[in-house]
């Protein structure tokens, strides 16, 4: 059914245990467990980690910056009430990540969880997903030196392991 | 799922939308999934950023071969990191390009039937291991052009592909020139080694930034709406100001027996460049385009019972979750 | 701790051992790069070759503290019959089930002894077992995935994985037999005593492959020394080594 393709997860990763979970970009994975592994082999080939979370893609709930103006939830909504992870885009300015996480709120819909947010929160695009969706590495010490720490002894993957290369340095080499 | 919003020129409120969509181009603003925007901008970005993966996917090929290969431990590790960069720096270009509703599946189909192109440089091969200096000088050296001008692209999600593949990319160019630096000084076969790579890669490279400008049919409107910011002339001559001199002082000679210093401009010039040849292997030509397609081809059915049986596993236990 | 000249050269012949493991293994997971059955796992495998390679490098270190051998001259220049790897990472790279099925038995074992050694009475080995215990607990959680969902996923890929488990098995029975001098370093504390790991190693991977719906075969042919080879060592050094070898006169690469 899902043909050679499997679903898309959103990854999150977080860098430090102060700066905020970013929205990064997306895996292909069969299932959540599958999607946090790979998230960590396609997102931390570098430094620097301490989160990483996952959740499905078609789960996410998105306001664009149009819809903001607009009228985007007229609708009351009546789901169950539940905590929604709410991200925001900050501005325009050039970044490789899209949605910083705004906070989590109780709401019982995605819409009224970003209405909430921007009582808060600005931005010019927002995103809610419900947090039993979400599924993340434990912050445990153990879990962030296996998953995390080894990226940072690759030095050679950065590019200021090679200095500034002139043919006079590389001459005096060993 | 973001729904996508889509102006044809026969909407009746065509011309109105698409002057908001240049203001918001005009005021640096990026665009994001979601946001209106003209299907030709659309399909000139599916084009873009397929062809772009296409070329980061293929060409882990001429390079991934010489990982079996690298003549030490850390040359070794370095060149695993860096394929393994460019299978990276295609997941996040076809993530990028699934924002704008088409699948991977869809695009790889593109690619393996033919229909697709990627970057004519990975259609020669590698003979040596010095190959894989010059790739790393040189054709990474001319594809940072192109990727740091599509950093500021006016699409959200390729412009975030650029910036965080950039950030990765200039390990790339370094450890490549560092190498060829080595071996341009190192043995007597070293230094042959080297030279004829050069040789070999010179052209190829030139013909990377694509058709001179009175020849390239796309440049004014990808100008126009943001998704480039300079001429295809313009990254050339980026590149030879930028390498030249340093391939001279390396005492590296490029195979090009016209290329002079121009005082006036500040400008490295070139001789001809054969372009039939460029045409030809895009066409199909090349000495590789066979090779790279079986590979992908292969891999694409090696892996399918693989995918297959992943989506089985998955699917029970969903069903075993529901019940 | 200060080594006699005994236990120094029986370190040094261990260490090589488990570097030569870790560069074969390399070597293989090197050819899937560019070939896997995903992209997304494309990136994974080579994370695992750059890891396990990395972990050569070190134990080539520790190495040359102690005998001043060059780790690359080791690596690139020894001849085949002179590598102690175990045959289990030796033999060609076969399916994706055959990769990630010795993936697993490998990091299985690994996991186990990097565990033990943590506690070594040489330092330097506490300290490199258990950097790169780290990694190996998160390669050991990716090819369990892997084997748990090939196992139960389709009737093709469990034929796949049990084939490939047919063939693997008696040789990671091979990991736990150790090299003539180590008995000595097990005694003075410097590595785990390796026959006291096989009964828990069994025990271990017998039941995540049974609750993987894989059977574990009974008996097949166990090398008994690491001095035993396939035919498939020379030409993998042949490649592995060819531009290493090709410049007699290169002093650098």
């Amino acid at each position: 059914m899902w043909g050679t393709e499997w679903p898309r997860y959103e990854v999150i990763k977080q860098d430090t245990p102060k700066s905020p979970p970013q929205m990064v970009g997306s895996v292909h994975a069969t299932d959540p467990e599958h999607a946090l592994l790979l998230a960590r082999h396609v997102f931390v080939r570098r430094p620097s980690a301490y989160a990483l979370f996952v959740a499905p893609a078609e789960a996410f709930f998105h306001v664009t910056q149009e819809g903001l103006k607009g009228p985007w939830s007229e609708g009351l909504e009546e789901g169950p009430e539940e905590a929604y992870w709410v991200f925001a885009k900050r501005s325009h300015r050039r970044s490789m990540v899209y949605g910083d996480l705004v906070g989590r709120f109780l709401a019982k819909g995605p819409a009224s969880a970003i209405r909430e947010a921007l009582l808060h929160a600005q931005g010019v695009a927002f995103w809610a997903v419900p947090e039993r969706l979400v599924v993340g590495t434990e912050p445990k010490e153990e879990v962030i030196e296996s998953w995390f720490a080894p990226a940072k002894d690759k030095t050679y993957r950065l590019q200021s392991y090679y200095g500034l290369v002139t043919a006079k340095e590389v001459e005096d080499a060993p | 799922m973001v729904k996508l919003r889509i102006g044809y020129p026969e909407d009746p409120d065509y011309p109105e939308r698409l002057a908001e969509f240049e203001a918001r181009i005009a005021r640096g603003e990026k665009i994001e999934p979601g946001d209106w925007m003209p299907a030709e901008y659309r399909r000139q970005l599916i084009r873009m950023i397929s062809q772009h993966a296409h070329s980061e996917w293929v060409g882990m090929l001429p390079e991934g071969a010489w990982i079996t290969r690298a003549p030490s431990l850390r040359r070794k590790l370095i060149l695993l990191a860096k394929v393994q960069d460019e299978a990276g720096h295609g997941q996040y270009l076809y993530h990028a390009a699934e924002t704008l509703g088409v699948t991977r599946e869809e695009m790889v189909e593109a690619l393996l039937s033919g229909r697709a192109k990627y970057s004519n440089i990975f259609n020669y091969p590698t003979l040596t291991w010095a190959d894989v200096g010059i790739i790393g000088w040189l054709v990474d050296g001319m594809a940072i052009k192109n990727q740091t001008m599509l950093a500021q692209c006016s699409y959200g999600p390729y412009s975030r592909a650029m910036v965080r593949i950039c950030a990765e990319e200039t390990f790339h160019h370094k450890q490549g020139k560092e190498a060829v630096l080595l071996y341009a000084r190192g043995s007597r076969k070293q230094r042959q080694m080297v030279q004829d790579a050069l040789n070999r890669w010179w052209w190829p490279t030139l013909m990377m930034a694509g058709p001179h400008d009175t020849d390239s049919p796309h440049t004014p409107l990808l100008l126009r709406w943001g998704i480039k910011t300079k001429t295809n002339d313009q990254i050339r001559q980026e590149f030879l100001n930028e390498h030249v001199p340093e391939l001279l002082e390396a005492g590296l000679t490029p195979p090009d027996p016209e290329l002079r210093y121009d005082e006036k401009t500040g400008n490295w010039v070139h001789g001809p460049i054969p372009w039939d040849e460029f045409w030809k292997v895009i066409n199909g030509e090349g000495p590789m385009n066979r090779h790279r397609l079986l590979a992908r081809e292969r891999a694409h059915e090696e892996g399918r019972w693989v995918r297959e049986a992943m989506e089985a596993h998955a699917k029970r236990r969903l069903a075993q979750a529901a019940d | 701790m200060p080594l006699d000249p005994y236990l120094k050269e029986a370190l040094v012949a261990k260490l090589t051992a488990l570097a030569d493991d870790e560069v074969v293994l390399a070597q293989r997971l090197s050819e899937w790069v560019g070939h896997a059955p995903i992209l997304e796992e494309d990136i994974a495998i080579a994370n695992l070759a750059q890891d396990e390679l990395g972990h050569a490098k070190l134990y080539l270190e520790l190495r040359q503290e102690l005998d001043g051998a060059d780790p690359d001259r080791l690596v690139f220049l020894r001849d085949p019959l002179e590598y102690q790897n175990a045959i289990l990472v030796e033999l060609p790279k076969g399916d994706w089930a055959f990769t990630l099925v010795r993936q697993y038995l490998f990091d299985a074992y690994e996991n186990l002894w990097l565990k033990e050694a943590q506690g070594s009475a040489y330092e330097p080995l506490a300290e490199a077992a258990s950097r790169i215990l780290k990694e190996e607990r998160f390669h050991l959680r990716h090819s369990a995935l892997w084997v748990e969902r090939l196992g139960l996923g389709t009737e093709e890929s469990h034929r796949r994985a049990q084939e490939a488990l047919e063939l693997l098995f008696p040789y990671a029975k091979q990991l736990f037999i150790p090299l003539p001098e180590e008995e000595a370093l097990a005694e003075a504390g410097v590595v785990p005593d390796l026959r006291a790991l096989e009964a828990p190693y069994l025990e271990e991977v017998t039941r995540h492959l049974e609750r993987s719906g894989l059977k574990p075969p009974q008996g097949g042919y166990v090398p008994k020394s690491r001095k035993e080879h396939t035919e498939y060592l020379w030409s993998l050094l042949a490649e592995m080594q060819s531009v290493a070898r090709w410049d007699p006169e290169a002093k650098a690469w």
